[in-house]
Order: structure tokens, then sequence, then C-alpha cells
């Protein structure tokens, strides 16, 4: 499916879902060949270790041949009802993982030698979290409303999406005490859902 | 804690869908959702708002083996091919007086002001034969939208349609050649087959049985229990 038609898209993929659901295998050969390196992305977000997030994958997708009959077209969107199996998995997978673990965004000048090994783990040339929080503002859904958000808050999310990161990791990132963190990250996004409301009310 | 206080359920929602619930903690939201439909609402809102985060994530292409894995996976032991059957559909063409394989246009003749070209409603006959095989033949309805992109397949007789282990494939029938499938159906209640020109060089719908997950061959490889010509 390469058509740009996004609900387009969100119904061949829901009709691929559905046929899944039945235990049909072309159709599940289908939806992995037209989801999978999406998913792969958003995981290795989360798990950089390239083989612990294709096994990760694996797993999301026998995840999915297993749960297609649960996914309810009516409540919601193909797309995000893939991509949060593929990140909670990847969530999952991170649960023996130190707490006080590095990521490439923390570009300190300390230990070169352990900045060129975070960096062999990571895809080459991958953006920052809050590139990638930059470009998905503009998209529709959001409807601006990353624009509302401090500074702050719009890192300590981006640190937590695009990097798998948890409260504590975020107040280690930023160097921030916890307590500051959870509530940047609390207001921000009870900001965004507050904007998010209001623009869907407007629209109707 | 009270789950269904919605203020609560939104907030640890929100942070169970960003990532930043870990732990201990993770793992009770977890055993909670399907019990609990308030944190259910609030999750599958959240998962909606926060989505759009994704669409900046660039693609990674996932290794060659890994597909392999999952297909080995999720489809145990595959069956070999064994019966070239649509070879056979002429025969069926001639029978199709005496069963009661019927294909019929239904004209709506409610008072539209823009009158819709009607749908085609085919009816896909047991076939005893497979009986032989202890497979119970059931009759499909099918209905065809009249482009031929969507397809509302059912069995006339749902209680005794119950194939345990085994998938029901739908097939469309050209006049010469191979069918082609057109997915797995259900043995009970009624599949949507959405699928470009199903009507498209189709002589006859069939319903094959065939292993979990549909024939592996690409052609039916089981005993057909169903079959309808289609008359335009």
């Amino acid at each position: 499916m390469t058509g740009s038609d996004p609900s387009a898209r969100q119904q061949h993929l829901a009709a691929l879902l559905s046929r899944v659901a039945l235990g049909d295998t072309a159709a599940f050969e289908a939806l992995y060949r037209s989801t999978s390196a999406h998913l792969l992305g958003l995981i290795l977000r989360i798990q950089p270790d390239r083989a612990l997030a294709e096994d990760v994958l694996q797993e999301v997708y026998v995840n999915i041949w297993r749960a297609a009959q649960s996914f309810n077209p009516a409540l919601s969107q193909a797309s995000t009802w893939l991509n949060s199996v593929a990140r909670n998995r990847a969530i999952d997978s991170l649960r023996r993982r130190q707490a006080d673990v590095a990521t490439v965004s923390h570009v300190t000048h300390g230990d070169d030698d352990e900045e060129t090994d975070m960096l062999s783990a990571m895809p080459s040339n991958d953006p920052g979290p809050l590139d990638l929080l930059e470009q998905a503002s503009s998209a529709m859904a959001l409807q601006g409303c990353m624009d509302n958000l401090s500074r702050d808050q719009r890192q300590s999310i981006a640190l937590a999406y695009y990097q798998g990161l948890s409260h504590n990791e975020v107040a280690d990132q930023l160097r921030q005490p916890l307590g500051t963190v959870k509530s940047w990250v609390r207001r921000g996004l009870q900001s965004l859902k507050n904007c998010l409301e209001r623009a869907s009310l407007a629209l109707s | 804690m009270d789950y269904s206080r919605p203020e609560l359920a939104d907030r640890l929602a929100a942070e169970y869908v960003l990532g930043t619930l870990r732990g201990p903690a993770r793992r009770r939201f977890d055993t909670l959702l399907p019990a609990h439909p308030t944190l259910r609402a609030a999750v599958l809102d959240w998962q909606r708002r926060v989505d759009a985060l994704s669409v900046s994530v660039p693609e990674v292409t996932p290794s060659p083996q890994v597909w392999p894995r999952i297909r080995a996976r999720v489809m145990g032991a595959t069956v070999q091919p064994v019966v070239r059957w649509w070879q056979r559909l002429v025969l069926w063409q001639a029978a199709a007086g005496m069963a009661a394989v019927a294909a019929l246009s239904l004209a709506i003749v409610l008072q539209m002001p823009t009158p819709q070209p009607p749908p085609i409603v085919v009816v896909l006959a047991a076939q005893p034969d497979a009986a032989q095989g202890g497979i119970q033949p059931v009759s499909f309805v099918a209905g065809v939208a009249p482009d031929g992109r969507s397809l509302v397949v059912k069995p006339l007789d749902a209680q005794q349609a119950r194939f345990v282990n085994r998938a029901l494939e739908l097939w469309a029938v050209p006049p010469k050649g191979a069918p082609r499938s057109l997915g797995l159906i259900a043995a009970e209640g009624s599949t949507t087959v959405q699928r470009a020109l199903a009507l498209k060089d189709t002589a006859a719908f069939a319903v094959s049985v065939e292993p979990p997950g549909g024939s592996p061959t690409g052609a039916p490889t089981g005993p057909i229990i169903s079959v309808g010509a289609l008359q335009l």
C-alpha cells in the first residue's frame, strides 16, 4: 500500500486486520509488508539494540495475529492500534534496562569513548527527539497544539515518547529534580489534551 | 486506588500511553485494563492524541529473516495441495440447474430519487460430495456490490457450520484458468470482503475447506463445500 490518502490507507489496514482476525495468512503478510518498517522505526527509538528490536518486532506481529479480533475500527484507527501494540512491547522489553542508560541526544563533553559506543547502537543520522517532535508538530492531528507547551514540557514529552525514557531517566537527562519533570510531563500532556479538545469542538 | 475515578484514570492512561508509567505500576495497569472500561476508554483517547507524534519517526526496513520467523510462529505445519478441483468447474455449471444454485439479480424497487444499480445476490449451494469426507456441506449467500468492490458472504445455516481447526476460503472462479482467492470467511456470521473487482472475469464463487491460515499454495487444496455460478 503506497497510497497517499490517509483515510484510504486506514481503511486498507482495517480491512487487512479484519481478515487477519479470521486467520487469513495472505492478509497477514500484506499487513506485515505494509507496516513493519514503520513499526520497527518506532521500536528502535525505544529499544536501540537492532537485534533486540527485531525480536520485539517478531513478538509484535505474533501479538497482532492473535489479538486482531480485538481491534475495533469504531474505537481507533488501524495504524494507531498497530503503533500502540509496538510501543507497548518495546517498553516492556526495557524492563531490565538500567535506569541510568545514556542516550544519543545527551551530548556531554566527557568521555569520548562512551559517546562513540552509544552512537554505534543507534541507526546512523538518527534525528534527536526534539527534531522529531518539531516535525510531528505540523501533523494535522496535532492542530498546532504543541506550540502551547513550554520548551521544558515539550522536551520532557519528546524524550519520553521518542527515546522511551522513564520519568527518572528524563530527570537524569535534563538534570532536574524528578518531581519537576513529572509535573512538566503531566502539565504538558494536560495542555495538549485541552487544546485538542478545544480544536475538535471548534470543528464540530 | 480507585481506578474508576476519571481524573486518576486519565492521568495514569496518559503516562501509560506516553510510556513513562513503568515497572510494577505498568504491569498492574496492564492487568487492570481488561476489567476497567473507564481506563480502557482513557487509554484509547490518549493513544489517539499521542499517536500523531509517530508520523515523524523514520522507517527502518526489518532484516529479511524476520518475516519467516514470524510466519513459522503463527502458521504451524503447511499442507501440500492435493486436488485441482476447479478443473471440474464445467461440470458444476452443467449441474447448476438441478441444484439450488441460483443467481438472482435483485432490483431495489424502493422509490429512490436516484436509482441505484442493484446488488447481485449469489446462492452458493452446499455440495453433497463434501459430506463423504466427513465435512458438513454448507450453503452460503453472497451479496456483491454492483461495482464488484465489496462482497458480503454469510452461511445460510449458521448453527451447523462448525469447522474446528479449519478455515473457509472464498474463491472467485474465472471461466478459464485458476481461481483467485478472495480471502478467508467466517463459518458463522457474515464476512465482508473488500476486494477490488470481485466480479471481473468471475464465472462462479466457491468455498473450500483449508488448513488454518488459508490455502498454503494460493490455490484451493481442500474439499469444495459450496458453489454458486454468477449470471450477470
